[in-house]
């Protein structure tokens, strides 16, 4: 399996606080890697790092060999990042926003109608595309900003919180749909306080804990070595 | 290219939304509807209007100088009795604005070469350009009158000398000198002239860079507040794409805006001015001494603007990064819109070249203060003064251009906040 994303020893410090103590992990094609942790544990901090919103004080980031500190851009050609607020531009309709997006990967006008058009099928807002995005509630606008951040097909696709603001429903469909994309090659790095997203979701997963790994592996492999019955307690046991 | 473009016309649609269409639209009709409202109340001072005169007197003189009123175009309402407070009262009632009480024995004192007194009231229903006017023909009348009557009495006195020369025995020809051009003319009638010709163009530079600016600022703290700043630096396009072309569509806006405002003040300020048009012989003496705006002079100053409006963008993007959300954007427009206030204010009441060392070097320092010094400078000729001021601007321009793709090019974007709390910058 090819290696996509290979973080080393990554460090962050906002003054003298150290965000990221020095983490290690990698993401292979394909793979859905998810970060589990409390709040301020590191996690966005990472995923900003990785979609080259952040620079590290320390360590280094490679995405498909690119540098991150060296070639931010040709990362940003390869990636697309959910952050966890993020909200769409209210005076633009749903569709046009879409549009938007499109043309910063598309190179003819046909890729980028493709590319919405993919973007709506995942979207499925159905008509409501054709509203301006103030009119949308807050799950309207989170499979909208899923739907732009997935119908570029990506090499890497960084989702912090991708269920939240949804309900039981629109979660469930959000996470086959991000399901369906790794099964076509698309990587996905992803933070959530969910652990059932996570098990149902993530081909391995990293404990983060204060700016640091505490372990990683698969759901299954993590339940097995601590004894434990679900994630949550997997997390409790790796913190003692 | 492709992807500039696109996030250009996103600026540009972003940036023109209906609450601005509508705010434009309204502010030109609320400039063109008082503008037409003054006209109104001009053409209307300007018409035949009605003075009550109560003559005591009777005489020839007093019905001579009935005479002159009505050439002067008003109409007279001839007040019964012999009392002045009751003619007062009775003009209160009436909507007469002036009320001219001519006393008995003004005729044989007059004749006497006796000062004798006629009294004028005003009657003071609002404080628009128009009703005073009202009470400067009366008194230009009265000043005919005095001329006319001194005049006839110098005459019979001194048949073989002109009047003029009696009363006025020193003559002066007054010269304005303007570089190495002169005219013959009053330094303060061309001030004058120059003047209300002038003042449209501190407030257009006024308007369009706080526009410009105020977009600017606005449309980086929207990002942040809406959060949409975080998807669209990871997007592939170089960060100083998506800086530029919010500057760039901050002023294209802002012209836009600001042409559609002078459109209103046009509108109004004709309205109030009457269109006055120069006189020929002010005209000749403005061409003369070169007091106009050569096509030279336009680009200079297009120059300046330009500049000007680029520095106020710049500014404008590094304190929008400063702000969290919309409302700490208006709060941080401050120190930019005071920058702008001074040398515009400055430019109506002060000569910044006869102020002292410190403040003219202060003055100086502002950037927005060279085109409002541009149009002086143009017009008198000192144009290495405006060239000087457009290089300084574009120094000035270039190192903020270089901090504002620091920041952007750094995670400083997203984690430099000024919180007025804790009265410090966290970088």
């Amino acid at each position: 399996m090819t290696i996509v994303l290979k973080v080393e020893g990554l460090k962050k410090s906002y003054g003298t606080k150290e965000a990221l103590k020095g983490i290690d992990f990698e993401v292979q094609e394909g793979e859905i890697f998810a970060l589990i942790g409390p709040n301020g544990a590191g996690k966005t901090t990472t995923l900003r790092i990785v979609s080259t919103l952040l620079s590290p004080s320390g360590g280094k980031v490679t995405l498909l060999g690119y540098d991150l500190k060296k070639e931010p851009e040709k990362i940003r050609e390869n990636i697309s990042y959910l952050p966890e607020e993020a909200g769409a531009y209210r005076n633009l309709k749903g569709t046009d926003y879409l549009r938007f997006m499109a043309n910063f990967y598309a190179d003819t006008r046909e890729k980028a109608d493709e590319t919405v058009r993919r973007g709506r099928d995942i979207a499925e807002l159905g008509t409501a595309l054709n509203d301006k995005v103030g009119t949308y509630s807050k799950g309207m606008v989170r499979k909208l900003l899923l739907a732009r951040a997935l119908m570029t097909k990506p090499k890497m696709a960084i989702l912090d919180e991708p269920t939240s603001g949804l309900d039981v429903i629109n979660s469930l469909e959000v996470r086959e749909i991000i399901k369906k994309f790794a099964k076509e090659g698309i990587s996905v790095l992803l933070s959530s306080h969910n652990m059932l997203e996570i098990e149902f979701l993530s081909d391995r997963v990293a404990l983060i804990d204060k700016g640091r790994i505490l372990d990683a592996g698969t759901s299954q492999g993590l339940k097995d070595k601590y004894q434990a019955p679900n994630l949550e307690v997997v997390f409790r046991s790796a913190l003692r | 290219m492709k992807k500039f473009t696109n996030l250009l016309f996103k600026e540009i649609r972003e940036l023109i939304n209906k609450q601005l269409i509508i705010s434009l639209l309204m502010m030109m009709a609320i400039f063109y509807f008082i503008g037409q409202m003054a006209k109104t109340e001009m053409k209307k001072a300007a018409a035949t209007q009605k003075i009550s005169v109560m003559d005591l007197d009777q005489s020839e003189l007093s019905r001579g100088l009935a005479g002159s009123l009505k050439t002067a175009n008003f109409e007279i309402e001839w007040s019964q009795g012999k009392d002045p407070e009751a003619a007062v009262q009775a003009a209160k009632k009436s909507d007469a604005y002036l009320l001219l009480v001519i006393p008995q024995g003004f005729g044989e004192s007059v004749a006497r070469f006796e000062q004798k007194e006629i009294t004028t009231y005003t009657f003071l229903r609002s404080f628009s350009i128009g009703g005073i006017r009202k009470s400067e023909i009366l008194r230009a009348v009265i000043t005919a009158t005095n001329n006319y009557l001194s005049d006839n009495v110098l005459k019979r006195k001194v048949p073989d000398v002109s009047p003029d020369i009696l009363k006025s025995p020193i003559k002066t020809k007054d010269y304005v000198i303007v570089k190495d051009r002169m005219a013959e003319g009053s330094a303060s009638a061309i001030s004058g002239f120059v003047y209300s010709q002038s003042i449209i163009i501190p407030i257009i530079l006024f308007m369009i860079i706080m526009y410009s600016s105020q977009m600017v600022i606005s449309a980086i703290a929207m990002e942040k507040q809406n959060k949409t700043l975080e998807t669209l630096l990871t997007v592939p396009i170089p960060r100083t794409s998506i800086v530029t072309t919010k500057m760039l569509a901050a002023g294209i806006v802002g012209l836009l805006s600001a042409a559609i405002y002078m459109i209103g003040m046009k509108s109004y300020f004709g309205g109030i001015t009457g269109d006055v048009r120069a006189s020929a012989a002010m005209s000749g003496v403005i061409k003369q001494l070169g007091l106009t705006l050569s096509g030279k002079g336009y680009l200079l100053l297009g120059i300046a603007l330009f500049f000007a409006i680029l520095c106020g963008l710049a500014m404008a993007t590094i304190l929008g990064v400063l702000a969290e959300d919309f409302r700490s954007a208006q709060t941080l427009m401050l120190p930019l819109m005071l920058m702008i206030l001074i040398p515009y204010l400055l430019s109506f009441f002060a000569d910044v070249q006869s102020l002292p060392l410190p403040a003219k070097l202060l003055v100086l320092a502002i950037p927005f203060s060279h085109p409002f010094l541009a149009t002086p400078n143009i017009m008198l000729g000192r144009y290495p003064a405006v060239i000087y001021g457009i290089l300084y601007m574009a120094v000035v321009f270039l190192v903020l251009v270089f901090i504002a793709a620091r920041i952007f090019s750094t995670d400083r974007v997203l984690t430099m906040k000024l919180r007025w709390g804790k009265k410090k910058v966290v970088l």
